[in-house]
């Protein structure tokens, strides 16, 4: 089964350059607009998305924007970024077969609440805000949908494993399947050429201890991940059956009360971001 | 019938017969149901935190965050409907955790605790109760006739 599944990353979608494009722009303080405009546009889909986000109560609260032009101008370049990387990903969760552990749109869910977790987190911690931690974020469990196209038959011997023999929803999926979903991630990672530190991220977004050094971006990744569960947000049939690993705690000086009041963040803000969640059909 | 969802941190009361309180995606949240059957008044709470202390202006805004403020809401709101505590019937479900293997990400346990803690300090008695383990809870609450279920993760449902 595993080099059928190996065999199917080749046939995912190449990552949409459009985001690369538009970060490497906004990175130039003195970017055009017209230049910004043409890039956007020029990705229909991710155009279609940006107008329907950037009118999103999460992004832009004070106006309608109604053109690429508009977004460009008035949403700054931070949320104008996350507004690209958000409509460029979800086509990656658009895939709705029956077939799966869980449905593309819980899983968005799910990825949309991690990514806007370690942006609070982010906030807290390095006192900034990471658009890269934001997209690793926001991919962290892309594996799952390349493995849920294969998983549906070994489904069953894995939840056993889970519900009656105490294994970690990561440790079944290697016992049955051979390899887990965040390995899985991270090949996709690779496939796509992607830096190095976003295929660590998600190759290690369940193991940041095994990471190795300057992986701040894993861990982060992993203590958002793991508040959304805490929060219900678990976007498949494992729900919490993973396991937390405690030096993140420790590593942030992060307390048992942080983790309450990021939960109650997290919830304020994905009332606000109802159409992040939305941009995907189906 | 008709579907009234109640979302993270938040209550919902009713006496129309036709209604389904239904609660998704209770992680290490609560759900706490109420049914009184002489009236055939019912709510459901879906709290997330075990106490308001945590932040108190926050509370105030929104009682279904927490336990303490949330069962408290749930309960008169009941009464306000014509519940008597005498014959409230109550039902919890959740309070799940995350496999780890340290103190810390306890939500689900604390949860649990508050609960309990409030429920004995007011002589109130829980009926019935699904909570603990690893797994994501749905839970509905029918008013025709107090019947509650859960629907875990895994694809298990049972009734309380």
């Amino acid at each position: 089964m595993i080099e059928q599944i190996l065999r199917s990353i080749e046939q995912i979608p190449a990552f949409p350059t459009t985001i690369f494009k538009v970060s490497g722009m906004l990175n130039d303080e003195d970017y055009s607009v017209d230049a910004l405009t043409e890039v956007i546009k020029f990705d229909q889909a991710i155009a279609a998305n940006v107008i329907k986000m950037s009118n999103s109560a999460y992004l832009s609260p004070s106006r309608s924007i109604g053109t690429i032009r508009e977004a460009v101008l008035y949403l700054g370049q931070r949320n104008l970024l996350k507004c690209v990387q958000t409509a460029g990903v979800s086509r990656f969760f658009q895939t709705t077969g029956q077939r799966q552990m869980a449905t593309a749109h819980e899983l968005w869910e799910h990825s949309v609440a991690v990514a806007l977790m370690s942006q609070i987190l982010a906030r807290k911690i390095l006192k900034r805000e990471d658009e890269r931690l934001y997209l690793a974020a926001l991919l962290h469990d892309v594996g799952k949908i390349v493995m849920g196209e294969y998983i549906y038959e070994s489904f069953e011997m894995i939840m056993d494993l889970v519900t009656r023999r105490g294994y970690s929803f990561l440790e079944a999926e290697e016992e049955i399947i051979g390899i887990n979903h965040a390995e899985l991630g991270g090949m996709i990672a690779a496939h796509w050429h992607y830096p190095q530190e976003m295929e660590m991220a998600l190759t290690y977004h369940h193991r940041p201890d095994l990471a190795g050094d300057d992986t701040t971006t894993v861990w982060l990744i992993h203590l958002a991940d793991q508040i959304c569960l805490l929060a219900g947000i678990t976007g498949g049939m494992d729900g919490l059956a993973h396991r937390g690993v405690d030096e993140v705690m420790k590593k942030f000086s992060f307390y048992e009360k942080d983790l309450e009041v990021g939960m109650l963040e997290l919830v304020e803000h994905l009332q606000r971001a109802r159409d992040l969640v939305g941009i995907v059909a189906g | 019938m008709s579907e009234m969802v109640v979302g993270i941190a938040d209550l919902k009361v009713s006496n129309k017969p036709d209604d389904i309180l239904t609660t998704y995606a209770l992680g290490s949240c609560i759900a706490v149901a109420v049914y009184d059957p002489m009236v055939n008044v019912g709510g459901l709470l879906h709290y997330m935190l075990p106490d308001s202390l945590l932040d108190i202006g926050k509370a105030r805004a929104n009682p279904g965050m927490f336990a303490d403020t949330g069962i408290q809401l749930l309960f008169k709101s009941c009464y306000s409907l014509g519940a008597e505590k005498r014959r409230i019937i109550v039902k919890v479900a959740g309070g799940a955790s995350i496999l780890d293997n340290t103190n810390y990400f306890r939500i689900g346990e604390k949860n649990i605790m508050a609960l309990r803690k409030i429920f004995w300090r007011n002589k109130v008695f829980i009926d019935g109760e699904d909570t603990g383990k690893n797994c994501n809870r749905t839970v509905r609450l029918h008013i025709l006739d107090g019947k509650v279920t859960v629907k875990c993760s895994d694809g298990m449902t049972k009734e309380l």
